[in-house]
């Protein structure tokens, strides 16, 4: 069983609060309070996988406070601090002091400052290396990234790493003007004049933006910003916006966390279609938010519930989709492929009178 | 005193490693003393289970059976060099990069950040000015990326059939992953839509094949003007008249070289590829009233013919 700590090393800590014995720190621990997000207890499994981990790293730096390490590694303080203390007491027999892992608590302080077990990190796993290598290699090619900076010079020294066939592994991002342009905006906060066009309304606009994000999404790329005309928070894509010009006003920097926001979500509405199988591609194509198959006259139907951002992008999407896709829900929908197929064919009438 | 599975297994895996040489069963309860149960067959249940965990978390646990005086006993050890892993001496600047890059990226799945962990670096926890999504939330993503990564040949259902495919690559592009392979039951390189895969994947074993010389991911997977080319209609090209806002968006799509006259107006004319018509329909539609055909007749035709059924005119 652990005593204590040598002397020598015990004096150069002013108050060490590491357990004497097991028993103790089991009986003052409590029930974790877990984080929204994750369910269940953590299997032993998991615990000591994170272990494994936050200790080379702790290890590393010596001195990290609680409520950091808790919010890096996404656990509780109250979870953190339950698999410290128990790596704490772990090590190799006889479990004196000196052959147990060396971290404690101090202060609001992680403490480990004697790297004596599990002072390396584990290898990467395969789908470790996936994820940094094309999260880098994806980051190397945003307009405007150093292509032979660090970055470039950090894949190199992974790639011994890899396993063969991971150089086959691609990403292909899209392109579109002024998406450096606007990166450089988000960064100072910069008022930028923009001329934007808009399919819907078929009309060009100019704008004054503070753009706040740039971000890529299936495979367009859009910057949302304060639009200063309507005073509200905008979504705009980057490829219709035709002109830009910043107009030297400083916005103060927006630093609010958007990792669990939903983009787009304001500014949708629901629908309900009926999709037959020449128009199956828009099952596949689309995010759906529930989705039935059904066979109705010996022909199977999907009918799927989906967000539109408008009018004008449903009417285009039964255009295209050519009589394969039928709208059940809102009616007031019901016409806008008919209506958008009429728009389309006056204009072939009318030139092809003139012509 | 009863003690944790967790804390059983950090101590196993302490032992193990410290002592840098093989041990029995025996000698590891002796070492661990009261930590497994007191009878054989419970304590070797609890081990088998310890011992599985500690794999599964990318920890070899080497064994040897004795001969001699100790016939049939198991020796246990771990090799550090085998797990550990080896300082690539990162900068502070490489680091940081590395940081920057999995804030940017989203792939929907930890495992950028454990990687970031492991090579002593930190989640980045402020919002970062850009982001990219290339959506990792197949259930089927980390098998196949490990079956591509280490040459495994994988077996699932696509479109109603069972395929047994050689994956010599993965493409992300406009949203969706592609997985790029020989297709054993066509015989061929197939295409196929990583979120059309139909249940479950399952893995052979490593290094099962070879990618071929000069193998070209992105080259692999048509794009959508590369789609319209490749039908087998009997015109291949109209002339398509394209509104001024969106003259730019075709140009970055077809090229200069697809322009056939610029209008005093800023609208343009196009060569674009129709041999394959419901692709060059889906292209078409997509501009609704900003595009119009003008040539060959039969194109322009079939058009008005399509416009007139969905409008219901005829």
């Amino acid at each position: 069983m652990p005593a204590k700590k040598p002397a020598k090393r015990v004096a150069a800590k002013k108050t060490v609060k590491k357990p004497v014995k097991k028993v103790t720190v089991k009986k003052t621990v409590k029930k974790p309070v877990r984080k929204t997000g994750r369910r269940g207890p953590r299997s032993a499994a998991q615990r000591v996988t994170g272990l494994l981990v936050m200790l080379p790293w702790i290890m590393q730096r010596k001195r990290v406070k609680i409520s950091t390490m808790a919010k890096q590694f996404n656990l509780s303080e109250a979870e953190l601090i339950e698999d410290l203390l128990m790596a704490s007491v772990c090590g190799v027999p006889p479990y004196t002091p000196d052959a147990l892992i060396d971290v404690f608590m101090d202060n609001g302080m992680v403490v480990a400052e004697v790297p004596l077990l599990f002072s390396r990190p584990l290898k990467l796993s395969t789908a470790e290396l996936f994820a940094i290598s094309v999260m880098a290699q994806t980051a190397l090619q945003l307009p405007g990234a150093n292509k032979k900076g660090p970055l470039s010079t950090a894949l190199t020294k992974i790639a011994p790493l890899m396993p063969t066939g991971a150089e086959t592994i691609k990403v292909e991002l899209p392109r579109a003007k002024f998406v450096k342009e606007l990166r450089e905006a988000v960064a100072t906060g910069e008022r930028c004049d923009i001329e934007y066009f808009s399919p819907a309304s078929q009309k060009r606009s100019k704008r004054i933006i503070t753009a706040r994000k740039v971000f890529e999404d299936a495979g367009r790329w859009y910057v949302a910003a304060d639009d200063h005309q309507s005073g509200e928070d905008r979504i705009f894509r980057i490829d219709r916006i035709e002109q830009i010009k910043p107009v030297g006003i400083f916005d103060q920097l927006n630093d609010q966390d958007d990792q669990d926001q939903q983009w787009f979500s304001e500014q949708m509405s629901q629908v309900t279609l009926r999709v037959e199988p020449s128009a199956r591609w828009i099952v596949e194509s689309y995010p759906y938010i529930s989705r039935v198959n059904k066979r109705i006259k010996n022909i199977d139907v999907v009918d799927i519930t989906m967000s539109i951002t408008s009018q004008h992008w449903l009417g285009r999407l039964l255009l295209r989709a050519g009589g394969g896709v039928k709208v059940l829900k809102p009616a007031e929908y019901q016409s806008l492929g008919k209506k958008a197929a009429r728009t389309v064919l006056d204009r072939y009438n009318k030139s092809g009178a003139t012509s | 005193m009863k003690i944790t599975q967790a804390e059983r297994m950090l101590n196993l895996l302490a032992l193990l490693v410290d002592r840098n040489r093989p041990l029995t069963l025996r000698q590891v309860r002796q070492e661990l003393g009261k930590q497994y149960p007191n009878s054989d067959e419970a304590a070797r249940a609890a081990f088998e289970r310890d011992k599985a965990a500690l794999r599964e978390m990318g920890i070899p646990i080497e064994t040897k059976t004795l001969g001699g005086d100790s016939a049939g006993e198991v020796t246990y050890w771990v090799n550090r060099s085998n797990y550990e892993l080896s300082d690539l001496k990162l900068s502070d600047d490489e680091r940081i990069a590395l940081q920057l890059a999995v804030a940017t990226v989203r792939l929907g799945a930890q495992h950028g950040e454990e990687a970031l962990w492991k090579l002593g670096g930190e989640k980045v926890l402020r919002p970062t000015a850009v982001s990219v999504n290339i959506g990792f939330v197949d259930q089927n993503m980390s098998a196949i990326t490990d079956a591509v990564m280490q040459r495994r040949t994988l077996n699932f259902d696509y479109k109603g059939e069972k395929r047994q495919v050689d994956p010599y690559g993965m493409l992300s592009r406009s949203g969706f992953w592609y997985l790029i392979g020989f297709d054993h039951l066509r015989k061929d390189q197939r295409v196929f839509r990583v979120d059309r895969i139909e249940g479950k994947v399952s893995a052979g074993q490593i290094r099962a094949f070879k990618t071929p010389v000069g193998f070209d991911v992105a080259a692999s997977v048509p794009t959508e003007k590369q789609m319209m080319a490749a039908g087998d209609g009997e015109v291949t090209t109209a002339t398509v008249l394209v509104d001024a806002s969106l003259v730019a968006g075709v140009r970055d799509e077809f090229g200069d070289a697809a322009i056939v006259k610029e209008r005093a107006d800023g609208s343009a004319e196009f060569a674009i590829p129709c041999a394959n018509m419901s692709a060059f329909r889906l292209w078409l539609f997509a501009m609704v009233e900003s595009a119009e055909v003008l040539e060959p007749a039969s194109v322009r035709m079939q058009v008005i013919q399509w416009l007139e059924q969905l409008a219901g005119d005829k």
